[in-house]
């Protein structure tokens, strides 16, 4: 393409705290319409925001993973409009002084390297309701008005839609590490807008355009090549591009005006008269910064260089830190980690998988993984009854070690039982001995399997196939 | 001095007398107007049984919450809106033993002078019924005034407790921004109002001040109440007053007030505040910004006056607000929607902030050498219903003694100081923030001179 493009992202996230941003009511999802209401989040007259200290403290959180420069006093403005879902009609936000400013995050690139995406500011504010149309009537449901949200600001520094469904995917899992949102963009516990546009190469930015209504990464994408792209044809032919808000239509795969820069509004910011000035103290800043979790890019790249995980092993157990956190129990309980590795990102997910489970609070406990690798290693039993045990152990909720003893399922290890089954299983199949004899190696397979069937797989696999192979060459 | 509960203890608990009481207050109101609804049984198991305030009644300016009573804020956009909570400074009141027994009138959400912007009802002075009450808690300083109650909460965000409480002879307590919880008072102008106290006298206003003061956590705004212990006063500055500036009777009052001053021994200083000029383009500046963000929840959907029939979301905001404002709250949301406008800003608003700070300035240079500063409240006495005595405009320039308080942020207290042809005049004092002790003490050594007067409507005669 003969223009350079830009991209910078608005994104929302609603925090996870025990109550709204400025009341006590409680902050949860999907509740009856308008049961978690009071005074303050429904603007009754006299009512008063009381700031939410532990909405402050999950954005100071956020500022620090972000490399922000937190703001010494963080002030809260009014931003002033008309809407039926908005019970003060002004929104409280943040505008001249954010709790967050002059933050960066390393995007991974699709080819490896690390691009710093600056960070514009970091800002606390509070939600609106929910306005359902149906038929001839508007249903106003206000649970959601005045439940905390975070608005994460970038520059301009992405390049086109893949950089930006990049960076999404990459905040979101950070978000989630540091816990303070479910960062679930068809839920809209996260809401991303985007603003693009073009210029010939070294004319900095050129006019941009907002689009909105882009509820997955994938659309993110989508939407800002289909912009760029019609920046890019407007531009061919002499036009000038409007600065405007578009709305992206999934069904048509294209973006249509939804307003222009003359209709937006004037919001007539000032600040909020009713929240002094925030002053972050030191101590917490500090007691931020000294627990502050490891990105997920870092612990990706320490399982792969200090543990030795594949890259397709190292992305999977650090996609959600749950995952990494409960990879590194069994570690830590003195686990392999390319076996812990290896049956987390293969059988133990097929598992969970097929039971529609999740891996944290399931019966699969770093401890008793452990067990079962122990059992495994220890050759107590072989691989494959292992895997098999899985969906036992999930089913029945019980210990492994349990399991096996009751079940009879230990290996037998004893070489004269082994000898016995492999004479048995020799004699009944001749023409197959001869062939191995003859040179047939891969017929020793079929003999394993017939130990196995013997066994009832209880049989320790290499003990069988040592045996097997020593009876046939010594019967030369 | 007689306490307070002796002489109002057994009002409502006394069956004879009680309805002595309710019968008093019906009557009197039928030409004063000072409730918009007076209903002494519909909270009164909300009040405490016993406590310092038990079975007192008190009366609550109708822009103040008290679960049950309605809220009307003197328009027709709340008309007949029932509360569903408490403020706090009237819970703690309640707790005390005190009971609510009305909703007193007001210029429709604070905005006036005079209580005759009120949509919802008359108000008339007690001296004189062809004159105003003042405003905006001019129902809170009559009721007082012609003895329904022995105080009254009202609100003060220029001057709208001080002027009515001076039009009416009575105390009226503006005090320092943050020492009263804002939480149940709707707001008008949130960085320049307090809830204020209407007082049959000096201890009265005392004792209730004490009681309502305090850190709330629904009031971020609200800061501990920590005076600098300093309550006896050696200097008070007296504001210079220029020819004109008052009227002949309200001067001659103020001079009769400086002489008691002298008299009892203070040391009495002349003053002149430079910026005193600007602070009344600067207060309605900021207020009606203000004003022109808190009146915008006001659109009929999830309660109040909501104009059926309409066809969008928007035509029920238009219509409903419409129809519900009067034109003087109208008037302050444009006003204040302008002077927000971007391109505007710096222009108005942030200009009127830096006034603000002068104002403070002058005020802190003064309380260097002096106590406390006494200044006028008004330039006249109770002006006629109607505009023909002052023009809208000239009631709002006549704000300009009062709104520097709120302006500054700093207490103040209006002492009754004569009564000049028939109708009170009074005088304020102001301290530095905390400093209400001192003006309390002021008030209380004027008042052995002085006390409040009492209209001719008050006769006491509903008491055994």
């Amino acid at each position: 393409m003969k223009y350079q493009s830009f991209v910078g992202l608005e994104i929302h996230i609603q925090l996870i705290t025990e109550t709204k941003v400025f009341c006590s009511c409680a902050n949860n999802f999907g509740d009856e319409p308008n049961t978690n209401i009071c005074p303050v989040c429904m603007g009754y007259p006299g009512a008063l925001p009381s700031l939410n200290e532990e909405a402050v403290y999950k954005a100071l959180k956020v500022c620090t993973a972000l490399n922000c420069h937190i703001n010494e006093k963080a002030i809260f403005d009014r931003k002033n409009y008309f809407y039926p879902d908005m019970p003060k009609n002004y929104q409280i936000t943040q505008f001249e002084s954010p709790f967050g400013v002059d933050g960066y995050f390393n995007l991974e690139l699709d080819n490896g390297e690390i691009k710093k995406i600056r960070i514009h500011d970091v800002h606390l504010e509070e939600d609106a309701g929910k306005m359902i149309h149906d038929n001839y009537q508007s249903l106003l449901d206000y649970n959601r008005a005045g439940t905390p949200l975070l608005e994460i600001v970038t520059e301009p520094d992405l390049l086109d839609g893949r950089e930006a469904e990049l960076f999404v995917q990459q905040f979101r899992q950070m978000v989630r590490y540091l816990g303070v949102t479910d960062g679930n963009m068809e839920e809209g516990s996260l809401r991303c807008d985007a603003n693009t546009s073009i210029n010939l190469p070294g004319k900095g930015l050129g006019t941009k355009t907002e689009v909105k209504n882009l509820n997955s990464s994938k659309f993110v994408n989508k939407a800002l090549s289909y912009e760029i792209k019609r920046h890019g044809k407007v531009l061919d032919r002499g036009g000038v591009i409007v600065q405007e808000t578009r709305l992206w239509d999934e069904k048509t795969s294209s973006s249509r005006s939804m307003r222009t820069k003359e209709d937006s509004h004037d919001y007539r910011y000032f600040p909020e008269p009713d929240l002094p000035p925030y002053r972050t103290e030191p101590a917490v800043l500090k007691e931020i910064r000294d627990n502050m979790v490891e990105m997920p890019l870092a612990r990706k790249r320490r399982y792969i260089d200090t543990l030795k995980l594949s890259l397709d092993q190292a992305v999977f157990v650090t996609a959600e830190k749950d995952t990494a956190d409960w990879f590194e129990s069994v570690l830590e309980l003195g686990g392999d980690p390319v076996q812990a590795a290896s049956w987390l990102s293969g059988d133990i997910r097929r598992v969970l998988n097929k039971e529609g489970g999740m891996l944290e609070n399931s019966p699969f406990s770093p401890e008793r993984i452990k067990s079962l690798f122990d059992l495994i290693n220890g050759k107590k039993i072989s691989n494959n009854i292992g895997k098999e045990l899985l969906a036992v152990i999930y089913r029945e909720d019980r210990e492994p070690v349990d399991i096996v003893r009751e079940k009879g399922l230990e290996q037998v290890s004893d070489s004269g039982a082994v000898e016995k089954v492999v004479d048995d299983v020799l004699i009944a199949h001749p023409a197959v001995v001869d062939a191995v004899r003859g040179g047939a190696d891969k017929q020793i397979g079929f003999l394993m399997g017939q130990v196995m069937k013997a066994t009832g797989g209880k049989v320790n696999p290499g003990m069988a196939r040592e045996i097997i192979i020593n009876k046939i060459k010594r019967s030369d | 001095m007689e306490k307070l509960s002796d002489r109002w203890g057994s009002v409502l608990k006394v069956d004879s007398l009680s309805k002595k009481y309710r019968e008093y207050v019906v009557k009197t109101d039928e030409k004063i107007g000072s409730f918009l609804s007076f209903d002494p049984g519909l909270t009164i198991n909300d009040s405490a049984g016993k406590g310092i305030l038990a079975g007192i009644p008190f009366g609550v300016k109708d822009n103040i919450a008290v679960k049950d009573f309605d809220l009307t804020c003197g328009s027709k956009i709340l008309e007949g809106f029932s509360s569903p909570y408490t403020a706090t400074a009237v819970k703690k009141l309640q707790e005390a033993g005190a009971v609510v027994v009305g909703k007193t009138n007001m210029d429709e959400f604070g905005m006036g002078s005079s209580t005759n912007n009120s949509a919802l009802g008359k108000t008339s002075n007690p001296w004189d019924l062809e004159r105003v009450a003042g405003g905006s808690s001019g129902g809170s300083a009559s009721a007082v005034s012609s003895g329904q109650v022995p105080f009254s909460l009202g609100s003060d965000t220029g001057g709208s407790v001080r002027q009515p409480a001076s039009f009416c002879g009575i105390y009226g307590l503006k005090p320092t921004y943050g020492a009263i919880s804002r939480y149940g008072l709707t707001a008008y102008a949130s960085s320049l109002e307090t809830i204020g106290i209407c007082g049959e006298s000096t201890s009265t206003t005392r004792e209730v001040f004490n009681i309502i003061r305090g850190k709330d956590s629904l009031d971020n705004t609200t800061v501990d109440y920590s005076p600098s212990g300093k309550d006896d006063s050696v200097t008070i500055a007296v504001l210079k007053i220029g020819d004109g500036e008052l009227n002949k009777e309200v001067l001659s009052s103020y001079r009769k007030s400086e002489g008691r001053l002298r008299d009892l021994g203070y040391k009495v200083v002349e003053v002149e505040i430079p910026t005193l000029k600007y602070v009344v383009p600067a207060y309605y500046v900021i207020a009606t910004a203000e004003a022109s963000a808190n009146l915008a929840r006001f659109n009929g959907i999830r309660y109040g006056y909501g104009e059926k029939g309409s066809e969008t979301p928007s035509e029920l905001v238009e219509m409903s607000r419409t129809k519900g404002f009067g034109d003087e709250v109208k008037l302050r949301i444009l006003l204040g929607t302008y002077v927000l406008r971007s391109g505007f800003q710096d222009q108005y608003y942030h200009r009127a902030q830096k006034i603000r700070t002068a104002i403070l300035n002058d005020f802190s240079k003064i309380f260097i050498d002096a106590d406390a500063l006494m200044m006028p409240v008004f330039p006249s006495a109770a002006f006629h219903h109607g505009s023909s005595d002052l023009t809208q405009l000239q009631q709002k320039s006549a704000d300009l003694y009062t709104c520097s308080a709120n302006l500054a942020g700093l207490p103040a207290l209006a002492v009754p100081s004569s009564i000049e042809n028939g109708l009170p005049v009074g005088v304020q004092f102001t301290a530095p923030v905390f400093e209400e002790e001192r003006l309390f003490r002021i008030s209380g050594k004027l008042e052995e001179i002085f006390p409040a007067q009492k209209p001719e409507v008050y006769s006491g005669g509903w008491k055994l």
